[in-house]
């Protein structure tokens, strides 16, 4: 008999012990879509062993060109039992894909980031998140079209409404996958909900993020309506943002909190910020990753536009909550453009390398914008095609991904905004086929 | 403690039987009949074969079933009375035999050594804290029968502490024993899976996992 691995037999005998029918094969592509495929019980062991076989090109979100073998490798650490569907036992695992080689798929964003987090590691560093997942809940009307459920209000909360049925089944589910939840309540937008996770390494908090959609999604579907992560889903309501609390620990402490000065930071998470701020236009294409995401960035509703930071006013990229004495682990950044439907491993990627950078050469980030005084602050891109540009040239993202898969992303981006550019629209037609 | 699957020729003696184990804190169920189509729920922890009065007990439904599911390391104790004793086979095929009428200290001791046959379980494989049970040799957790999902990382994380209660361990120990080499997370990690385990475990049996402030866990038995 083959000696296994204790966590490899944890697998396998809980498979059998449970009456587990199919395993999920889990892994991301570049756009940070999750790709899922399921194999039975009987092909689990050569499965763990021997990693299975699978089409990389899938990987490379709409830059698919031609196939090209890869090998996903399932993480027996992320082995977990799906709470959703009870009646026939599923169990998901999260992959790692390698090349037939050994040596990592380019194209593979949870790779990207492990690397990061061992570059940070070899300065001592931790990287932790905390991420406010925003989506909304609709109701499909007869014709398919979306519809609000509620015109509910902020921290609204009553005992038979949909909605906040709905948040206590998504937060049982969420428990039982292994995803802390911190606070959830109604937001401003009608039918918005917010989630916040507790904050934890930032490799388990992408696959957290990633498995968050798929949970969502799957109590909405079971109540008969459906979850978006769409970054600005209704015209004339607040978008759908992901804020992200970052922060570094270094042996255990929050190398953040500024524990002499009065500062809401220590040097380190200043430096850090500065990091992220001089980088933040080459950032957007990822944090926001969707020609969508700029509808939101751009219409106002406390979304940032400006390259700013501020402890209390709205509007600015990042948020530095004030320091609180006593309370070390609360130090942190709040960046405020991301939105939930960008590839959460790739973001947290270049924001970490981002954050670095700004170590490495100690840079000091600009005054604080106070009073929302926005008047000659550079502007973050306004559209997916500016930030793509962007991103095309940066040096930052050729090092923290590596040339190719920085190209395949640029690539993907292009072609997304290609396929909206060719799209003649109801606005254009409604203002100018009469009129011209 | 685990699910029972109950074959009983006949509704008494079954539903005496079913009591006995409802109170050592088993699950008892009616086992399912492959050739009536029933479809197994989870797996059984040990199978309880029931003859009527003066009879042999139901084995072929279990071989049936066994064939049918893969259940050969299921624990088998195969009761009858004095009767059904002699209208037996002498070497049936069960891990135990139980002859009717029986104290519960009895069963109790037939229950432990069909799983020790069974599987090889020792009695101090099985640890537990109340309805809180680990099965150290499945790696099953359960709280009064029914199973809790976790991670091998959580399982690992509870194993350790309820192996080891009422003493506390500081963060970093906790790293080093349970986890082994340098993760991603450091010292946060064990704080982000206590919670998991906590959030698993439910109010009830929560509280056994204590936080000592400044210092680390402590599991409470």
């Amino acid at each position: 008999m083959a000696i296994t691995e204790p966590d490899h037999d944890y697998v396998m005998r809980t498979v059998r012990e449970r009456g587990v029918r199919f395993v999920r094969l889990w892994f991301v592509d570049v756009a940070g879509l999750l790709k899922s495929f399921a194999i039975p019980v009987s092909e689990l062991e050569e499965a763990l062993e021997e990693g299975v076989g699978i089409d990389g090109s899938s990987l490379e979100g709409g830059a698919r060109r031609s196939e090209r073998d890869a090998i996903a490798y399932p993480d027996p650490r992320s082995f977990q039992v799906l709470p959703w569907r009870p009646e026939s036992l599923v169990a998901r695992m999260f992959c790692d894909v390698r090349l037939p080689g050994g040596e990592p798929f380019p194209a593979d964003p949870r790779y990207a980031l492990r690397r990061a987090l061992e570059r940070a590691a070899e300065l001592g560093f931790t990287f932790q998140v905390g991420p406010e997942i925003e989506f909304f809940l609709f109701a499909a009307n007869d014709d398919g079209s979306p519809r609000p459920l509620d015109d509910g209000a902020y921290f609204d909360l009553t005992t038979l409404d949909d909605a906040s049925d709905f948040r206590r089944r998504t937060i049982e589910h969420l428990e039982q996958m292994s995803i802390p939840v911190k606070a959830s309540h109604h937001e401003v937008a009608a039918s918005q909900h917010e989630i916040d996770l507790s904050h934890t390494d930032a490799l388990s908090m992408a696959d957290a993020i990633t498995t968050f959609r798929l949970a969502v999604r799957e109590v909405a579907r079971e109540l008969g309506i459906f979850a978006s992560f769409m970054p600005k889903p209704l015209q004339d309501q607040a978008g759908s943002g992901m804020h992200l609390h970052l922060s570094l620990f270094r042996d255990g402490r929050n190398a953040f909190y500024d524990a002499v000065g009065d500062g809401p930071l220590a040097e380190t998470g200043r430096h850090f910020l500065a990091g992220v701020l001089a980088h933040a236009g080459e950032l957007t294409a990822v944090t926001n990753g969707w020609v969508n995401s700029y509808k939101r960035l751009c219409s106002g509703f406390e979304a940032p536009r400006t390259v700013s930071w501020t402890r209390a006013g709205d509007g600015a990229l990042v948020r530095v909550p004030s320091n609180r004495p006593g309370k070390e682990a609360a130090a942190r950044i709040e960046l405020r453009s991301p939105d939930p439907a960008c590839n959460s491993y790739l973001a947290l990627t270049l924001l970490l390398e981002a954050g670095l950078r700004g170590l490495e050469q100690e840079l000091e980030p600009p005054p604080e914008t106070t009073n929302g005084a926005v008047d000659g602050l550079p502007q973050l891109p306004r559209d997916l095609r500016e930030a793509t540009d962007l991103l095309a040239s940066s040096e930052l993202a050729r090092d923290a991904f590596g040339a190719e898969l920085r190209d395949l992303y640029v690539r993907s981006r292009r072609a997304e905004w290609e396929a909206h550019q060719a799209q003649v629209t109801e606005f254009e037609r409604e203002r100018l086929l009469r009129a011209l | 403690m685990s699910d029972v699957w109950l074959y009983a020729a006949d509704e008494e003696s079954g539903s005496e039987m079913g009591r006995e184990l409802a109170r050592l804190g088993y699950k008892p169920y009616r086992a399912p009949d492959p050739s009536a189509g029933d479809e197994p729920g989870r797996r059984p922890g040990l199978a309880v074969l029931v003859g009527a009065a003066g009879e042999a007990a139901p084995l072929d439904v279990w071989q049936r079933a066994c064939r049918r599911h893969d259940l050969t390391d299921v624990p088998v104790i195969f009761t009858v009375d004095a009767g059904g004793l002699r209208a037996s086979q002498p070497l049936f095929e069960a891990h135990e035999l139980l002859v009717r009428p029986f104290s519960p200290a009895e069963l109790e001791v037939r229950v432990a050594r069909a799983r020790r046959g069974a599987n090889g379980i020792e009695f101090a494989e099985v640890v537990s804290a109340g309805s809180l049970e680990l099965n150290l040799a499945t790696y099953q957790a359960s709280i009064d029968g029914q199973p809790l999902d976790f991670t091998y990382m959580e399982y690992e994380l509870l194993k350790f502490l309820m192996t080891n209660p009422n003493r506390v361990f500081p963060r970093e120990s906790l790293l080093n024993a349970v986890w082994g080499y340098d993760y991603y997370g450091g010292a946060r990690t064990v704080d982000v899976h206590v919670r998991r385990v906590r959030a698993k475990l439910g109010e009830k049996h929560a509280a056994r996992l204590v936080t000592i402030r400044s210092v680390g866990y402590r599991f409470e038995r």
